[in-house]
């Protein structure tokens, strides 16, 4: 007899054609080692199903239920293979927050009197300070200070971007390099029990890396030359 | 389309509860299950236009889960090196998979599902907890269907091994 296991399973999921079931079938009949791995499956595949099956009539979390619901505008325009050519300008940002469903808090809280690591700069906002010595020099691997880095990439149109923590306002952001210039495309409150999750990366941050990025986020042998390139590209 | 935007939407709320469940058959954390579906619909709704209306639309939102999960778990595994140890609990070892298992549900059948490799899991959740004909299930993880059944087969033996025959 040769009926492997993957054929055994499949016939216990009715994926087998007739005469393959047939087969089986036979074999089965023949083979009463072959019944009891038949039924162990059939037992495996119940007990799967009653682990995991409460979920169907647990009560849905409301978040997940908003984020389903919640009325946005259409969504912005991902086709970045369409204006690669053009500049990345703050407006497209301004759709992409204005899409995430979260409130975006754009420079709050983070204009502290002294020092400020978010400021106005060319119509949109810039980092400055401790922020804009984090973003051109700290690596994710860096033992934090003030500010935490998240993820790097290279975004579709061109250039670099990253994602940071600004632990002591609560605060996440994305900013992409402009120049000698980080611009802040978008910042929002971090959520709570911040120290499981990756520095930036809220749903909205991530939504909107997910829109920009190009192939896949940086390793860090990656984040170290790009940091020692001064994040020019190559 | 808008129109169709909000049939889907009101489609993906009817779906949240299978898309939970399968989060957690491939997460093993209800609590972080939740956030990946969560993160999983909002990535679904800025790309909906990507969406072919008249395709499975759970396919298509498994999927989407999926690479999720995939993404937190990358990122776990570079957060896992950046921190001592020490900062996530002493047993959290070196990558994302272990730092789930760490915050596993008290299940034997949740445990056992956790220490399959990924591309196990995620077959066998498809196939044996959402019920996935075996096409779909391929379809969802992108690969070919023989390589979806081998990965179940192997996937539900270690299983049968770890939970053994309770009679």
């Amino acid at each position: 007899m040769s009926i492997d296991l993957a054929k055994l399973i499949a016939y216990a999921d009715g994926e087998l054609s007739a005469g393959e079931r047939i087969e089986v079938e036979a074999a089965l009949a023949a083979d009463s080692a072959l019944r009891a791995r038949l039924e162990a499956q059939k037992a495996l595949r119940s007990k799967l199903m009653a682990a995991f099956d409460p979920a169907l009539t647990e009560p849905v979390p409301e978040r997940l239920t908003h984020a389903a619901e919640a009325p946005r505008e259409p969504a912005p325009v991902v086709d970045f293979s369409a204006r690669r050519a053009a500049r990345w300008s703050m407006r497209e940002w301004g759709a992409i927050a204005a899409s995430t469903v979260l409130g975006v808090v754009l420079g709050v809280g983070v204009m502290s009197a002294n020092a400020p690591m978010i400021a106005p700069a060319d119509g949109g906002l810039a980092a400055r300070g401790a922020l804009a010595r984090a973003l051109d020099t700290q690596l994710a691997a860096d033992q934090a200070g003030a500010v935490r880095i998240g993820l790097s990439f290279e975004r579709a149109d061109g250039g670099y971007c990253r994602t940071f923590d600004l632990a002591a306002d609560n605060t996440s952001g994305l900013a992409c390099r402009e120049g000698e210039d980080w611009r802040i495309a978008l910042t929002a409150r971090s959520p709570g029990g911040g120290e499981l999750r990756q520095a930036g990366a809220t749903p909205e941050i991530l939504a909107a890396v997910d829109a920009i990025i190009e192939g896949d986020v940086l390793d860090a042998e990656a984040e170290r030359a790009a940091r020692d390139a001064n994040w020019r590209d190559q | 389309m808008s129109s169709t935007t909000a049939d889907t939407r009101s489609e993906i709320v009817a779906l949240l509860p299978r898309l939970r469940r399968f989060a957690r058959a491939l997460i093993g954390n209800a609590a972080d299950a939740d956030d990946i579906v969560q993160i999983a619909v909002e990535r679904a709704l800025m790309r909906i236009e990507q969406y072919q209306t008249g395709t499975r639309l759970d396919a298509w939102l498994y999927s989407i889960v999926r690479n999720a999960w995939i993404d937190e778990a990358r990122a776990r595994q570079r957060r896992a090196k950046v921190f001592a140890p020490s900062e996530l609990g002493e047993q959290i070892g070196n990558d994302g998979a272990a730092e789930a298992h760490a915050r596993l549900e008290a299940s034997d059948v949740w445990q056992a599902m956790a220490k399959l490799p990924e591309e196990q899991r995620e077959a066998v959740a498809l196939v044996c907890v959402e019920g996935l004909a075996y096409r779909e299930a391929a379809e969802a993880l992108g690969v070919p269907i023989g390589t979806l059944t081998s990965r179940l087969a192997r996937g539900r033996e270690a299983l049968q091994q770890m939970l053994g025959e309770e009679r």
